[in-house]
């Protein structure tokens, strides 16, 4: 699938709208159905289409999220209780990011194995940086050093493949054993923790990760945000009716709002409830305001934007991309640098998550790669490149988080959850090449 | 490149024997000079143009495991680096990942790559420990050995299966396997804290345990390196005599028997270095590690296989064009699943030594599977085998994982402190790259098209 040209003239799209014929199937499994169906029942049909002709989107993962959520609810009645989901959650977010990393570099066809070190080395980077007995940096300026030199290596990485045409796979696997030296090296040897709340800036680095909002805030957060993307999509859709372009059905604008509007309740229902033993712990977790603005800047960059375009483009021919002017390596090298940056942001969520990062931490940072892998795989990112959301990311990475909650909850070791996990991105994987091999026109 | 075809007709070959013209110098550059050359001189001429051509084989990882050995023995304290007792010692720490290099080589020269070798080796290490266990199964150590190599043998075929047949890229299905193999050795193993340990009071543990312990007396060793000598130097012989009664190309006569003072040279020296007392002077510890030719023999068999023999010459026509080898009528599905099999089966042979190298006791900390794959991979690359198929030898493995293990002593023999950790990750990664970076040009250098 090539990016969504979000503004498509009537007359090409009109062809789709007709009751669907057998011949325009296979025209209409390519084209998202919100661009060629009128109403919300033709809008279902063309979902349908697409889904029968494998581009099933995150329609998989959705079910598979189900699944794992009634087996273990089953299994352990703890499973959905407001707490544990918090918790999920809160051990979903470093996979969640790391996949949204991973998806800029397998959205090319490449792979980046660093991310998990490239947060490894962030973690260390800032809180070094924050500790007063030694840089004593104000926590902002420590977080954007710490995203800038996660985006540098990127950057480097970046380079050696696009420029130098280095295989990714290896370039990222030299790339994260000199990187696994350098975080021990700025590690200097022996623990770093920011949990002293006396002083400020470990405080506010402490509470990223661990902080949330009052309960009231996060209902007055749900109504803006649910107030301004309603707005937003209900304005676009009537600016392009008005200019004669393609529109999403009304009824559909209208559910889309809905739906943001009862899983943004659900969210914040669920977060204020009581989550300590002791004493208070409510509120929306800031985590998950920074986790969807991630998500946000993402989705936009990939599917609204000339370089989303260019990515989604390289990545279904790069041969085809660059005969149509696009420049390959810088477009490359820039998909690198932004998997560096998110696995910064990643980085300071974890140490934050962390609290005190230790040698042994470090090393074990370096096997968060295969699950942002097998999040982002999960989530109905192809490994072949060209295919792929950020969404998928969040999605593949609730999976992971799931199923180590879960089963950590049932007292499974973790030995058998790492089987587990493989298992599961081999399936993925495997569902991934079949899929690919049943849609039409893919080789 | 594509495979050394062990006969080539006379008259193809004699295109390149005459004067090298422009013309001839490409071909010249994709053929062995054994086969190309009537003279010695030809012969380092032809080799010269291959080096530059950018097919220059063993060359740049010998020059640096030289340059390894001198920087070391220049920068250790008391000039420590190439005492005997640690050349031994780093042959031991090398030979694992010489042992998977090789294994890994397989399916490089396929153009795919196995992740999971790490955790696949040391499987088959703890699967043939746990075997020979008194009480326990208590299995001959022949039978424990050969079981864990079936055992390996048969998840490489499986991994390969998912590869070769569903298409799944390799260097997914082997991460996926890499997660689940790291998981499932610590539950063969019985719990994170558990060991398995082999007892060498009891001599059938003990003959594991000697694979890498165990040392053959130095007059042994002068008796095994004379006949090895003269039983190379006779097969050589005659192979060139059967060649030119039947009318085909031989290797010139002096390049022949330069090779074979080569051998004796090196091998004396090899005798010599672990003929030396490496232990006190009060318990003296001499002769040759039994891994020594354990190694050499997987080296020869690894190369047999791999040149001389029809499946090793698909392996480099799949590498070097796998939709040409299909039409020619060869099975990529088989090949490749044969080829991450055999993978596996040497990556565990190369877990047992792991192994018998730790003393002969295994624990969920002995090696980090990871850690073992990366090392393993710029071994490979570091040794000259190609990232893009078609392209290496077995030989290329073990040079590599010798300068792999070579830089992880000498750093350790520094006395670094702190950074002594950390240069151990940063040494073989800068390696690695400067490796592969080396490989892209070169073949960029040698007209090969790399694609978009």
């Amino acid at each position: 699938m090539t990016a969504d040209p979000s503004e498509t003239p009537v007359a090409t799209a009109d062809a789709g709208t007709e009751d669907l014929t057998l011949d325009e199937t296979v025209a209409a499994a390519d084209v998202p159905p919100e661009l060629v169906a009128k109403s919300l029942g033709q809008y279902l049909r063309a979902s349908l289409l697409q889904v029968r002709s494998g581009n099933s989107g995150v329609l998989p993962v959705i079910l598979g999220l189900v699944v794992v959520a009634i087996a273990f609810q089953i299994a352990n009645s703890k499973f959905l209780s407001a707490q544990n989901l918090v918790n999920l959650f809160e051990q979903s977010t470093v996979y969640m990011l790391l996949a949204m990393a991973e998806i800029f570099a397998l959205l090319l066809g490449e792979i980046d194995l660093s991310v998990g070190l490239v947060m490894g080395l962030g973690s260390v980077v800032v809180a070094e940086l924050v500790q007063p007995s030694g840089a004593n940096w104000p926590w902002w300026a420590a977080i954007t050093v710490t995203l800038l030199a996660c985006a540098a290596v990127g950057f480097i990485q970046g380079t050696l493949v696009a420029r130098l045409k280095m295989p990714s796979f290896i370039v990222t696997l030299g790339g994260l054993l000199i990187l696994e030296g350098v975080a021990i090296i700025v590690l200097g040897g022996s623990l770093v923790g920011i949990g002293n709340s006396q002083y400020s800036n470990e405080a506010a680095l402490y509470d990223i990760f661990w902080g949330s909002f009052s309960p009231v805030v996060g209902w007055i957060m749900l109504a803006v945000l649910v107030g301004g993307a309603g707005t937003g999509l209900w304005l676009r859709d009537a600016r392009k009716r008005r200019r004669g372009l393609v529109a999403a059905p009304r009824g559909f604008t209208a559910m889309k709002i809905v739906l943001i509007a009862v899983a943004g309740s659900g969210v914040v229902a669920v977060c204020n409830v009581n989550r300590a033993h002791f004493g208070t712990i409510e509120g929306v977790p800031y985590i998950i305001p920074i986790v969807l603005i991630v998500l946000g800047a993402c989705t936009f960059l990939l599917q609204r934007t000339r370089f989303g375009r260019y990515v989604y483009a390289i990545g279904g021919s790069a041969t085809a991309a660059q005969r149509a002017g696009i420049r390959l390596t810088a477009v490359r090298t820039w998909c690198f640098i932004l998997a560096g940056l998110i696995s910064g942001i990643a980085g300071v969520l974890f140490a934050s998550w962390q609290v005190s990062l230790t040698t042994n931490i470090i090393k074990a940072s370096n096997s968060y790669v295969l699950l942002a892998v097998a999040a982002a795989v999960i989530g109905g990112t192809s490994l072949f490149g060209g295919r792929g959301k950020t969404i998928h990311g969040i999605l593949g990475g609730l999976v992971i988080g799931g199923i180590y909650n879960g089963l950590y909850l049932l007292g499974v070791s973790s030995q058998v959850i790492d089987v587990v996990v493989a298992g599961v991105l081999l399936a993925a994987a495997l569902i991934d090449v079949l899929s690919r091999r049943g849609a039409p026109g893919r080789a | 490149m594509t495979a050394d075809p062990g006969e080539t007709p006379a008259g193809t070959a004699d295109a390149g024997t005459g004067d090298l013209t422009i013309d001839a110098k490409v071909a010249a550059a994709d053929v062995p000079p054994a086969i190309l050359a009537q003279s010695l001189g030809e012969y380092v001429r032809v080799w010269w143009l291959r080096v530059r051509s950018g097919n220059s084989g063993v060359l740049p990882v010998v020059l640096a495991i030289v340059v390894v050995a001198v920087v070391f023995e220049i920068i250790t304290p008391e000039h420590a680096f190439l005492r005997p007792s640690n050349l031994v010692y780093i042959f031991g720490l090398s030979t694992v990942y010489m042992v998977l290099a090789m294994a890994e080589t397989l399916v490089l020269l396929l153009a795919e790559v196995d992740l999971s070798v790490g955790a696949v080796a040391l499987i088959g290490g703890v699967i043939a420990f746990k075997l020979v266990q008194q009480p326990g199964p208590n299995w001959p150590w022949w039978a424990a050995v050969l079981a864990a190599l079936a055992i390996c043998g048969g998840i490489g075929a499986l991994q390969g299966t998912l590869i070769a047949v569903f298409r799944v890229p390799s260097f997914v299905a082997t991460l996926g396997g890499f997660l689940l193999f790291s998981g499932v050795i610590v539950i063969i193993l019985g719990g994170a804290d558990s060991t398995v340990s082999l007892n060498t009071s009891v001599p059938n543990q003990n003959f594991i345990y000697d694979m890498v312990q165990g040392l053959i007396a130095p007059v042994v060793g002068w008796i095994i390196l004379a006949v090895v000598v003269v039983a190379a130097g006779t097969a050589q012989w005659l192979r060139s005599a059967r060649r030119r009664r039947r009318g085909l190309v031989t290797p010139p006569l002096s390049l022949t028997a330069i090779k074979l003072v080569l051998v004796a040279i090196f091998g004396a020296a090899v005798v010599i270095i672990c003929s030396v007392n490496r232990g006190s002077s009060l318990r003296s510890v001499t002769g040759i590690p039994w891994v020594i030719p354990i190694v050499l023999v997987l080296l020869g068999v690894w190369t047999f296989v791999l040149q001389r023999t029809r499946f090793g010459r698909y392996i480099y026509a799949i590498g070097g064009n796998p939709e040409a080898t299909r039409r020619a009528g060869v099975s990529l599905a088989a090949i490749r699943i044969w080829a991450f099999a055999l993978c596996s089966a040497t990556a565990a042979l190369g877990g047992i030594l792991l192994g018998s190298f730790f003393y002969g006791e295994y624990s969920s900390n002995t090696a980090d599977p990871g850690q073992l794959v990366l090392y393993t991979v710029a071994a490979a690359v570091i040794g000259g085998v190609s990232l893009f198929g078609g392209r290496g030898k077995a030989i290329h493995g073990v040079l590599g994982g010798l300068l792999i293990g070579g830089i992880a002593y000498g750093v350790s023999l520094l006395n670094l402190g702190s950074l002594s950790t950390p240069l151990t990750y940063i040494l073989p990664g800068g390696v690695l790259l400067i490796a592969v970076l080396i490989d892209v040009l070169s073949r960029r250098g040698a007209g090969a098209v790399t694609g978009v």
